[in-house]
């Protein structure tokens, strides 16, 4: 079943202008790169543009269905992503690191079935609420571990985790490609992703056409925590160490992989692909920065850029398209 | 169930969640007297009102933007953004100047905002990200991310000193200005075409508002607002910072939502606004008083803050209801002579 899209009729550009420009601009990224340095298309690098985003492309997939929901967006991602890290690394002495990892994921998940029912079922505004449950989740998070920092306590756990499978991929790149197949499998072609298509694209419609529209925009949320969990375990038990502040940033980088992905903020369109290819071209447009020895701060100019432009040409193309 | 439904229906119920904010704010004075001694002294209280003056600010903002239904998250790196500029400009051009520079880049910092959201139409939540994270970095950028330090430590002394005794110049300017928001937004035609335009641009465009302008204006003036905290904030501790504000638009949005302004846009007032700042610094100040942990206080204000929108939505149905005072007596007593006039049986 080929992605529900939104555009209507008119113009070659506008109807595959948000298509094809993706992997057009990965292709330029690509080749651009290549040029700039000799080190940029090697195994090696490219390799570790897969490492990298990993953790946070985990994070990613959830966000795709908070936006395919029309929930907006989940800003308390920090939070979730410092609680699994915090957890894992906590418990691991005392319970061992499965079991942590799986307290870890569990206590995410339960910060986002909170987020979910507040969004989903009481109607609040997603913004605020995730905000708002944010801060609450990262104190209780402190609370656990006192407001310092943990350190891990199982190498082998994070050997296998950096290591490689037939000594050329990495693990936790395998993890990660794992998810979004799942996530593209469920959001393209279960019910679930059906619903949630609809749930975006026209809430009252679908309201009366007896879907169960809290249910999904809850499911949403519960997804996107589970999933930041998840990832602050991975990211606990690679780097061995956490503190509360582990997960900042990334809820900005996930949004922007999903918007520079296309997946309209205005809900109802949008694939975990698209997603993943946004997710690619920042990631490698962030290497060759990092290559050309660009310090890390004017980054952020580049991906604030790199949002709005994405987000106006979502707009625009949709006007063209005869929505709006 | 059904007595439950009635408490949540009864008009009690209704106008003390109207009037939250005073319940509210109530409510923390008469605990943190209880529990802090010397807690309703009046050097506590303008300490306490001192460190809000900034987040004040920043919230006279936020507060205009979600009247209009929109929201600004890059308070905070525009209030570092024009700091930086404030300070670090002191040496080429003077203090005084380089404050009016500091204040410009807070204007042109909001006009980018407005722009992004009125003339791209981007989302104003993904718009202000973006230009949140592009402001961050670019005071990274002119700082390679080290706290600057300005010429004269005296100079901002003008606004840390309590004035004639009373509260500091930051705190008496944060009067002021809230003050004259609450005069603009009650009296004045724009004020009210503002939260027209708030429910419903579209229709508000319809009966001749010029949506798209108010909207860019809140933009802006958000954007000054920020630049205004910045420059006394950067001015008051002579430092000029990358990571300054870094949480503190949370806060200010709380403050707001506290104050009984809707994310939806439409309903709002600065004087409720102002309340949420009171409890905000009451709490604040309690807490701290009994070395309650930086994350503990994160975890309060937001449960506040939540409980409050969960409030706010369980009640949003029959908001339109009139629950002033004197309309609660007048209908209290016509109900009474109702239920008189059926015990008299008809002649």
């Amino acid at each position: 079943m080929p992605p529900p899209t939104r555009t209507v009729q008119s113009g070659l550009f506008s109807r595959y202008g948000a298509r094809l420009g993706l992997p057009a601009g990965i292709v330029v990224t690509l080749i651009v790169g290549s040029l700039l340095s000799d080190r940029f298309l090697t195994v090696q690098n490219l390799t570790n543009v897969l490492i990298n985003m990993s953790i946070v492309g985990i994070i990613v997939v959830g966000m795709t269905f908070v936006f395919v929901t029309r929930g907006l967006a989940d800003l308390s991602v920090p939070a979730t992503v410092a609680v699994g890290g915090l957890l894992v690394l906590g418990l691991e002495s005392s319970i061992g690191t499965l079991a942590a990892a799986v307290v870890g994921v569990l206590a995410a998940a339960i910060a986002g079935a909170v987020n979910g029912w507040l969004v989903g079922y009481a109607g609040l505004n997603p913004v605020i609420t995730t905000l708002a449950s944010g801060t609450i989740v990262l104190g209780i998070a402190q609370v656990f571990v006192g407001g310092v920092i943990v350190y891990g306590s199982d190498p082998d756990a994070q050997a296998f985790l950096t290591g490689r499978v037939f000594g050329v991929v990495p693990v936790i790149v395998l993890i990660f490609l794992a998810v979004v197949a799942a996530g593209h499998l469920v959001l393209s072609r279960s019910v679930l992703g059906r619903w949630s298509y609809a749930v975006g694209s026209n809430p009252s419609a679908t309201q009366a056409s007896a879907v169960p529209v809290k249910r999904v925009r809850a499911i949403a949320f519960l997804l996107t925590g589970t999933l930041a969990g998840f990832s602050g375990v991975l990211l606990g038990i690679t780097l061995q160490t956490a503190r509360p502040g582990i997960g900042m940033g990334y809820e900005f980088d996930a949004i922007t992989a999903v918007v520079v992905g296309g997946v309209s903020l205005l809900g109802g369109s949008g694939t975990v692909l698209y997603a993943f290819g946004g997710l690619l071209f920042v990631q490698l447009l962030t290497n060759i920065m990092v290559l050309q020895g660009v310090p890390t701060e004017p980054q952020g100019i580049v991906k604030g850029a790199l949002i709005a432009g994405a987000v106006a040409i979502d707009v625009a193309l949709r006007r063209r398209g005869g929505r709006e | 169930m059904t007595s439950s439904r009635h408490i949540l229906d009864s008009d009690v119920f209704h106008a003390l969640v109207r009037n939250r904010v005073v319940v509210i704010l109530g409510a923390t004075l008469i605990i943190g007297a209880t529990m802090v001694p010397g807690f309703l002294e009046f050097r506590t209280a303008s300490l306490g009102l001192d460190r809000m003056a900034t987040l004040g600010l920043l919230a006279i903002g936020l507060t205009v933007v979600l009247i209009a239904g929109q929201l600004d998250l890059s308070g905070g790196a525009i209030l570092a953004l024009s700091g930086i500029a404030t300070i670090g400009l002191q040496e080429q051009l003077g203090q005084i100047p380089a404050a009016l520079v500091g204040l410009a880049v807070g204007v042109a910092a909001g006009a980018i905002n407005g722009f992004l959201v009125v003339v791209l139409r981007i989302n104003s939540l993904v718009a202000t990200l973006a230009s949140m994270l592009f402001f961050r970095a670019l005071c990274h950028l002119i700082t390679e991310s080290r706290p600057i330090s300005g010429i004269d430590p005296l100079f901002g002394l003008v606004v840390s000193r309590p004035i004639a005794g009373t509260f500091t110049g930051r705190t008496l300017l944060f009067f002021v200005l809230i003050i004259l928001l609450h005069l603009w937004l009650t009296r004045s035609v724009a004020g009210r075409q503002l939260f027209a335009v708030g429910s419903n641009p579209a229709s508000a465009e319809a009966s001749g508002i010029r949506s798209r302008a108010y909207l860019f204006g809140v933009f802006v003036f958000s954007g000054t607002m920020a630049g205004v905290a910045g420059v006394i904030q950067s001015l008051s501790v002579n430092t000029g910072s990358p990571v300054f504000g870094e949480n503190i638009v949370l806060i200010a949005i709380a403050a707001v939502v506290i104050g009984g302004t809707r994310l939806e846009g439409g309903r709002g007032s600065a004087l409720g606004t102002l309340g949420g700042l009171l409890t905000i610094a009451a709490l604040t100040t309690a807490m701290e008083y009994q070395s309650v942990p930086a994350y503990l206080q994160d975890i309060v204000t937001g449960v506040i803050l939540l409980l409050l929108i969960l409030l706010d939505r369980t009640v949003s149905g029959s908001q339109r209801r009139d629950v002033t005072l004197v309309a609660l007596v007048r209908r209290a007593r016509s109900s009474w002579s109702s239920r008189k006039n059926e015990r008299t049986p008809a002649p």
